[in-house]
């Protein structure tokens, strides 16, 4: 049952890749280490693979550097929508030919599109690696898309919408969130998109989409499990090799998020909230950051578990909450941390505000304890093997190193910078990041609390139109 | 104890040839086609029973420097007293929140200074409390395991605490379409039986459950001889039965007898007149459509039949996903579940869509569900949707958590530990024949009931027009504490 209490959490944080970590150094517990080997093709495809012959399966993933912040203009949740086009039919494949390679001979296969990449992927018997290849080679170089089979499945993504954002208790506060803690940077769209610019997308903006950014020169192919090296290595150049790459240059998003000067609040209303919920989000570094290791060190020291500094002040002794959160949700360009709670019945937002930022200052004032230090880095290693059990989580952790932090070795590199993170480290980033002119606070309420008469435009699906940036996969289920 | 040498028991698995059936478009080129499968061998369970009666059973895998270890009592919801549902939930709840020794945080602290996790709760048939940690970690991980459930407490005040989470989160639930379906349905299939109250009580019985009744429960089922202790991951067996005996070999047995064994769904085999019922939330975002029945228990003879059966109608490629999802877009996922328990479990299949949508996914579902009796299933869709089961079996036993909570499963039921190894065969041997079989027998659409929570103006116009009694229950009129569903009008508050 204490899964009750963790269902917004457990939403949130499905939707977040793993973070990448570490092989052995002298700290206390350690990590195998993941041997990869690394290539280029000339067309500028990467390729990362790790054998590993324990199981006859192979996972494959395709990384490809474009996410919700490439949506393009007038268009959010294209790069999601698109996603799912993509398991359409393509140059040599009619539609959900994905799935018979897949699916069909007791492997699966699905796909995430987050802010900074959009990643397919497919675990499968190791005898049907070749013709995984071939038909991820073949997606990459051209779609072939009906207008029939575009709109029912932008119908599909429509009811994505409803089931993530609509329906659930909250599913708006995170579409929130987003939206209210970016001014200009395009992370304030929402990756799920808003049902008049799903409305508004067409088979042209389809193929644009596709010769923009699904080129060789974008993608990062990783993978992992029961394969011969050499074997692969032939596979690769026969499919992937003859792919052209274009000759003109690769959009890349440069906008910069303006620094925030002064404390930023919002009160919102929602048709179905429980009970009410108080978030607030301070602007954090880039995910390359050398902050990073101790941004995730105070994060797991705020609100990994039930001994977290989080969930005992306001769960457990004031009991203010039903559920608190803080997240270090780092990306490509800018990331947010975010802190929030949903309130226990008869408890204001004010008194959660203020045991929010108690917790917060009491991280200022002084530096955590050895044993909070040691058990934070416990909890984030033993989650990281955690995450390395299967092929598919050991090309995740590869995938996100080499496209998101620039390089493949930091998934046995990063051990050794999380060991090094010291309680002063922690207490430098939270002084220099959780400044009262750095946060956002957002008070959730239910309609029945406004005190004033809603505005007098009508309710219901078509109104909403604010983001959320959460990864949202390819399929249910 | 027996052997511990793992004997390997090679297997083919994922037989399924490649379908590319002819589709809309013209295939320029085909893809390359597989190479001979590879072989795969699953760890063998070895297992010993402690002097008190403690089975324990360990499953050595050491590929990834974890061990899993759950300890599972053999009873859970379907033990809860009339009036008290929640009552086996709330139990295995609060055994994380105080030891003789320990305090709620202390244990929160000890596990979590480790890396590890630790989780408690019941289910139907079983309660459970698991740790999964480095194995460099075990030990002392098995010495909190131990503890939480052989010394709780049971502090009124941790009581209350629980108690108010569990009010709140019944709250969060009633505010989702999906989660208040599962709920009615339940209900619908099983009646006043047992297994159609809410695992996790309602706002009234949380509300009555005592300390007393708490302390009750756990004396009676938590006991050696109700338990089975099951390891998983990079542990050698004679390790772990040397942790067992260590931290469970002085767990005493009561002279006391088992109390006799409650059947789940019992009433429910006896009532049943299909109902259609409409749950109506004017606010929801979505409407969340149940069709629903009973199924088969753990042990039934057509086990195997039944989730291959489940299976074609299931998953991505489904019956229900191609004709809800593929073909007319109207959800982003439909799927169904042969929950099988103890006795027997519940038949469901499910989709959110859009609220004016509601009426046409039950009328697809409940066709899909009926087709299964009548339509042919040739080889080219059979073969892969035994696959499909094939495939995910195999990836649960990947994981250290995935191993333990298969056998454990086996275990439970009372079932040969050797079916891990026998699964893939038994799904293989599955024909079309058995699958229809079995939808007509045990899926036969006279039986099932349609649940709909949602919007109702949006959808109920048209669900009359196929169905002349449909029970309309407003939310604040719903009552989950009875199969009647519906509040006496006097003594509707919310």
């Amino acid at each position: 049952m204490p899964r009750k209490t963790r269902i917004l959490c457990a939403l949130f944080l499905a939707f977040v890749l793993a973070p990448a970590l570490l092989p052995e150094t002298a700290a206390q517990v350690t990590m195998p280490r993941l041997n990869f080997q690394e290539r280029k093709l000339d067309n500028g495809l990467r390729i990362l693979s790790a054998a590993d012959h324990s199981s006859p399966t192979v996972a494959i993933q395709v990384w490809y550097h474009v996410g919700s912040k490439d949506d393009p203009t007038g268009r959010s949740g294209f790069a999601h929508l698109f996603e799912h086009i993509m398991f359409k039919s393509t140059r040599n494949m009619p539609s959900e030919m994905i799935d018979r390679l897949t699916e069909d001979v007791g492997g699966f296969n699905n796909a995430f599109t987050a802010d900074d990449v959009t990643v397919y992927f497919e675990v499968v018997p190791s005898n049907y690696l070749e013709t995984l290849l071939w038909a991820e080679a073949d997606r990459l170089s051209g779609l072939n898309i009906d207008d029939q089979n575009f709109k029912s499945e932008r119908d599909v993504v429509k009811e994505e919408f409803r089931q993530r954002i609509l329906a659930p208790p909250y599913g708006r506060l995170f579409y929130l969130i987003e939206q209210k803690s970016f001014t200009r940077h395009p992370y304030q769209r929402p990756g799920i998109g808003s049902i008049e610019d799903l409305d508004a997308a067409s088979l042209e903006d389809v193929r644009e989409f596709h010769a923009t950014f699904y080129r060789p020169d974008n993608v990062t192919l990783v993978v992992v499990g029961d394969f011969g090296q050499k074997q692969l290595d032939a596979w690769v150049d026969k499919y992937f090799g003859p792919i052209s790459k274009p000759t003109r240059p690769l959009p890349r998003v440069t906008v910069k998020e303006p620094s925030r000067s002064a404390e930023k609040r919002f009160v919102e209303y929602g048709q179905n909230v429980p009970l009410p919920a108080v978030a607030m989000t301070y602007l954090t570094p880039a995910k390359s950051d050398p902050d990073a290791d101790a941004l995730k060190v105070a994060e797991a020291i705020l609100s990994s578990g039930d001994s977290s500094r989080l969930y005992n002040s306001l769960v457990y002794e004031q009991q203010i909450a039903q559920e608190a959160f803080g997240q270090s949700d780092l990306r490509e360009d800018l990331g947010l941390f975010i802190l929030g709670a949903i309130l226990a019945s008869d408890k204001k937002p004010e008194e959660a505000e203020r045991a929010l930022l108690a917790e917060i200052k009491k991280m200022q004032d002084a530096p955590v304890t050895a044993a909070e230090l040691e058990k934070a880095k416990n909890q984030i290693i033993t989650n990281q093997v955690r995450e390395r059990e299967t092929s598919n989580g050991k090309a995740l952790a590869l995938g996100e190193a080499a496209v998101l932090l620039g390089d493949p070795n930091r998934v046995n590199t990063d051990l050794a910078r999380l060991q090094a993170v010291t309680a002063a480290d922690v207490q430098r980033v939270m002084k220099k990041y959780f400044m009262d002119a750095n946060r956002l606070v957002l008070h959730y309420l239910p309609e029945s609390a406004r005190t004033e008469k809603p505005p007098a435009e009508k309710t219901g699906t078509h109104q909403i139109q604010s983001g959320q940036h959460i990864t949202t996969g390819g399929r249910a289920q | 104890m027996r052997s511990l040498n793992s004997i390997s028991v090679l297997l083919l698995m994922f037989l399924g040839s490649m379908t590319v059936a002819a589709q809309t478009a013209q295939p320029k080129a085909t893809p390359p086609p597989p190479a001979p499968p590879r072989s795969v061998e699953f760890p063998k369970p070895v297992e010993s029973t402690l002097a008190n009666g403690l089975r324990v059973i360990v499953v050595e895998r050491p590929n990834s420097p974890l061990v899993a270890a759950q300890i599972v009592i053999r009873n859970g919801g379907e033990v809860d007293p009339d009036g008290l549902s929640g009552l086996a939930d709330l139990t295995a709840g609060l055994l994380t929140k105080g030891t003789e020794k320990r305090s709620a945080p202390d244990i929160a602290e000890a596990i979590e200074a480790l890396g590890g996790s630790l989780d408690s709760g019941a289910g139907w048939d079983s309660s459970r409390a698991s740790v999964n940690v480095l194995s460099s970690k075990v030990a002392p991980a098995m010495e909190i395991l131990a503890d939480i459930v052989r010394r709780p407490t049971f502090h009124e005040e941790e009581l209350e605490r629980l108690r108010q989470q569990y009010r709140d989160n019944i709250t969060l639930e009633m505010g989702n379409p999906g989660s208040i379906a599962r709920y009615v349905a339940a209900r619908v299939v099983f009646g006043d039986a047992p297994y159609g109250h809410p695992l996790s009580g309602t706002s009234e019985s949380i509300a009555k459950i005592t300390r007393g009744d708490i302390v009750k429960l756990h004396a009676a089922y938590y006991r050696p001889d109700n338990a089975i202790l099951v390891f998983g991951g990079d542990i050698k067996a004679k390790d772990a039965f040397s942790l067992a005996e260590r931290f469970f070999g002085d767990w005493k047995k009561p002279a006391t007898p088992l109390p006799a064994a409650a059947s789940g769904s019992a009433k429910a085999e006896t009532t049943k007149e299909a109902r259609v019922v409409v749950v109506d939330k004017p606010d929801a975002g979505q409407a969340a459509v149940v069709v629903a029945r009973t199924g088969i228990n753990r042990r039934h003879p057509d086990y195997y039949s039944g989730i291959v059966a489940n299976s074609v109608l299931s998953g991505y490629s489904g019956r229900l996903n191609q004709e809800i999802r593929i073909k007319r877009g109207l959800s982003y996922g439909a799927g169904s579940t042969l929950e099988t328990r103890r006795d027997i479990g519940p038949f469901a299949a499910s989709a959110q869509t859009k609220n004016e949508s509601g009426a046409e996914v039950a009328a697809l579902l409940i066709g899909e569900v009926g087709r299964l009796a009548t339509a042919p299933l040739p080889d080219a869709e059979l073969v892969p949707r035994k696959a499909v089961l094939m495939g995910g079996f195999s990836r649960n036993l990947e994981t250290v958590t995935g191993i333990v909570a298969q056998v454990a499963a086996l275990a439970l039921h009372d079932l040969s530990l050797d079916e891990i190894n026998r699964y893939i065969a038994s799904v293989q041997a599955v024909t079309e024949d058995d699958v229809r079989k079995f939808a007509s027998s045990r899926l036969g659409a006279g039986g099932t009931n349609i649940i709909i929570v949602g919007n109702a103006k949006a959808f109920l116009p048209e669900l009359s027009k196929h169905y002349k009694e449909i029970e309309v229950i407003p939310l604040g009129e719903l009552d989950l504490n009875s199969g009647q569903l519906r509040r006496a009008p006097t003594s509707a508050t919310q």
